[in-house]
């Protein structure tokens, strides 16, 4: 069913990004998620992003003044006009608002958060605190495991789950 | 004058190398399809990147005045061979630009990727090749390009003014051209500040301004080596249709001969034949 509505919103882009030029204030913003083996989103146009920023994260929309963050491991949420959203849990990478409401978002890999299996990401996330607890401190093996731990975590709370 | 039967067994190989060609030239034409889907996927995650760095630029006829002080040239080469001229375009390509360069009394050295690309480059400037990769599985992809962009990142990418990738741009199946890409660190202060329009997260700008030179390095190889590797396909294709046209032209020459050595053959039988009859009628 996304599927299909993905399809849609694709069909439809040249006839909507025609229309920001003219009326600047639809209230729409301009999405552009790549992934190296994947386009996600082609200048679509969508109502907000939210983006999982590595000091935390926070909302464009439309108009959004032009900013360059980084991201870390986390949920990426993407608002449609229709109230829809659509969540995906993305492994970092860049995420570039330019001026004119373009934003570009691009990630090494992304999966949609409801492709993730909740009972794995349990599983990951002990191994990974087990890992953590045994590496010696200060050596790569645990700044690892932590990193492991970390987006296993975010991982977690994408999905609702209660991680110790 | 080769005999009967060398013939014959030249017509018998030419067929095997023929048989090989075409059916490479098949295998090519199967995974071009594939590589061309890599490199739209590339073209449209690179956007950004090449906003950043500008258009990639065609090597031949370029002067190369544009280029900083000192330069790291990375030239993308193939790790196999029967692909026809993309390699040696490149090598030529990355020779011309160093001369350019020195007659302009700037600095370049290599860091090359791909084995065939290698053997060219060592004989004409040894000095210059300070790095070289090769070995890549085939197709590369973003992990491909991110261990690429740290080898040369380890290897001082950042001491240099620019890095300049120059791989083979693929146009459609019959046409590539080699161009190439300058990555300018971030750097310069002031009204030169990079990316001054936009704002920070984190704000600790320097940092994120390294990473992002980090990623779009990355993002460029990865864009350059999918080009390259469609690039290379169709040219293997190309060659390998050349290969099995000229094995076919060949095939008809040795036939050609082969069947005159047989006329010749049972001509001289027939004429044994015939005046051993008359001799033995008179």
């Amino acid at each position: 069913m996304m599927n299909s509505l993905r399809q849609t919103l694709t069909r439809h882009t040249p006839t909507l990004t025609r229309r920001f030029a003219t009326t600047e204030s639809t209230g729409l913003m301009s999405l552009n998620f790549n992934l190296p083996q994947e386009t996600l989103y082609a200048s679509a146009p969508v109502k907000s992003v939210v983006v999982p920023g590595a000091m935390g994260e926070y909302e464009v929309t439309a108009d959004h003044v032009p900013i360059v963050a980084e991201l870390k491991a986390g949920l990426l949420t993407i608002h449609f006009d229709q109230g829809e959203s659509e969540k995906y849990f993305v492994a970092g990478g860049f995420s570039l608002t330019h001026e004119g409401s373009v934003t570009d978002i691009v990630c090494p890999e992304a999966v949609k958060v409801d492709d993730l299996d909740s009972a794995i990401v349990q599983k990951n996330y002990e191994a990974a605190k087990a890992a953590a607890a045994a590496a010696e401190a200060g050596s790569v093996e645990a700044a690892e495991a932590m990193i492991e731990v970390e987006v296993n975590r975010a991982m977690g709370n994408a999905l609702g789950l209660a991680l110790a | 004058m080769a005999t009967e039967k060398q013939i014959w067994n030249q017509i018998q190989s030419t067929k095997n190398i023929q048989k090989i060609t075409s059916s490479m030239k098949m295998v090519s034409a199967a995974k071009l399809k594939g590589d061309e889907g890599r490199r739209m996927t590339a073209i449209t995650f690179n956007t950004w990147a090449e906003a950043l760095n500008g258009p990639p630029k065609i090597i031949e006829g370029a002067t190369f005045e544009e280029l900083p002080q000192k330069v790291l040239l990375v030239p993308i080469t193939s790790d196999k061979g029967l692909c026809g001229g993309v390699n040696s375009f490149i090598a030529r390509g990355v020779r011309d630009c160093v001369q350019k360069l020195h007659s302009q009394g700037k600095e370049a050295d290599i860091a090359l990727i791909g084995d065939k690309g290698r053997g060219p480059l060592r004989r004409g400037m040894p000095e210059q090749l300070k790095l070289s990769l090769t070995e890549m599985a085939s197709p590369g992809n973003f992990t491909t390009a991110s261990a690429v962009a740290s080898e040369l990142i380890a290897a001082g990418a950042g001491d240099y003014d620019a890095v300049v990738i120059m791989y083979n741009g693929y146009k459609n199946a019959a046409t590539y051209h080699q161009m190439y890409k300058i990555i300018t660190p971030f750097s310069g202060e002031g009204e030169d500040e990079p990316l001054l329009a936009y704002e920070f997260e984190p704000d600790t700008k320097s940092e994120v301004l390294a990473d992002l030179h980090e990623y779009l390095l990355t993002s460029q190889i990865y864009h350059s080596l999918m080009d390259g590797a469609a690039a290379e396909q169709s040219s293997r294709m190309q060659a390998m249709e050349n290969a099995s046209k000229n094995a076919g032209e060949m095939i008809d020459s040795l036939t050609l001969r082969y069947n005159r050595a047989r006329q010749a053959r049972i001509t001289t039988e027939l004429i044994e034949i015939i005046s051993g009859a008359s001799a033995l009628e008179g």
